[in-house]
């Protein structure tokens, strides 16, 4: 613990995403972009306008989401600022 | 954007704050494997054990099943959703 | 807020509390789905369940014509020990208000 060289905690860089779009990666063929509201220390989160994306065998639906709280159990990577596809 | 720590922007929702503002609306609950339950929040804890109301369960986004009351273990729960979704299918 | 009934619904265990001694139906993973009484359950939803049940749902895919076929197995258990990592929901029988 006492020699974490990074100059950022993981939760403070998330703390710092609160307010703006964020893509969440979820272990399985499952990824969701939306603007974080908040997250505890499990990393469930509040996200708002939420596009949710699944790849399935018939190809990839998307669906549209208001105000989601999303389990923290099975999320694989964050990554601030949205995704870089065109919505 | 504000640095270390600090959240007062006033629009911050914890997942606390969101489940307390839930209880008794519409809700959508979908789970890892996929299938989604529409229906009436009755309550939840902090395992994000659900009992709902007026229960439909949904296969695939075809109705499959419905249940007075219904309690889903929270171990499966990939979100809760407050609204009514609009489906799309990509490309 | 004072005066919640016996009967009221104020955290999801509370549901399966309610359902002692009543027929419910229980989802478990790998489509596997039981009717039974419910003896006793614990926090973690382990149950025991009497008169049950139980239905397997698989789908075969054939392979000459790729038709998914789905077969539905049926049992019957006078009594038995459900595990509660495996269950997905429960459903108490309908209760008329």
């Amino acid at each position: 613990m006492a020699n974490n060289p990074s100059q950022l905690l993981p939760s403070e860089l998330i703390d710092r995403c609160i307010g703006s779009k964020i893509w969440v990666i979820m272990k399985g063929d499952k990824e969701l972009v939306g603007t974080l509201r908040g997250f505890d220390v499990y990393v469930n989160m509040v996200l708002e306008d939420v596009t949710e994306y699944e790849i399935t065998p018939e190809g990839r639906r998307i669906t549209k989401l208001d105000q989601i709280l999303l389990n923290g159990n099975n999320i694989a990577i964050l990554v601030p600022g949205g995704s870089p596809e065109p919505e | 954007m504000s640095g270390g720590g600090e959240k007062g922007t006033g629009t911050t929702k914890t997942p606390a704050d969101f489940l307390k503002s839930i209880r008794g609306r519409p809700v959508v609950v979908k789970l890892n494997s996929g299938v989604d339950y529409r229906g009436i929040l009755a309550c939840l804890d902090g395992y994000m054990n659900i009992a709902m109301e007026q229960t439909e369960e949904y296969v695939n986004g075809q109705l499959k099943n419905k249940y007075g009351d219904a309690f889903i273990r929270g171990n499966n729960v990939l979100y809760i959703s407050t609204t009514r979704r609009n489906l799309a299918d990509g490309a | 807020m004072a005066s919640e009934e016996e009967s009221a619904v104020k955290e999801p265990l509370d549901l399966i509390r309610l359902s002692l001694d009543e027929r419910i139906y229980v989802k478990l993973r790998s489509d596997r789905e039981l009717r039974g009484k419910l003896h006793a359950y614990d926090q973690h939803l382990n149950m025991i369940l009497g008169d049950v049940e139980e239905v397997v749902t698989s789908i075969e895919i054939d392979d000459e014509t790729y038709e998914e076929i789905v077969r539905t197995t049926k049992r019957n258990v006078p009594f038995l020990f459900v595990r509660g990592d495996g269950v997905i929901l429960v459903s108490p029988p309908l209760r008329t208000a």
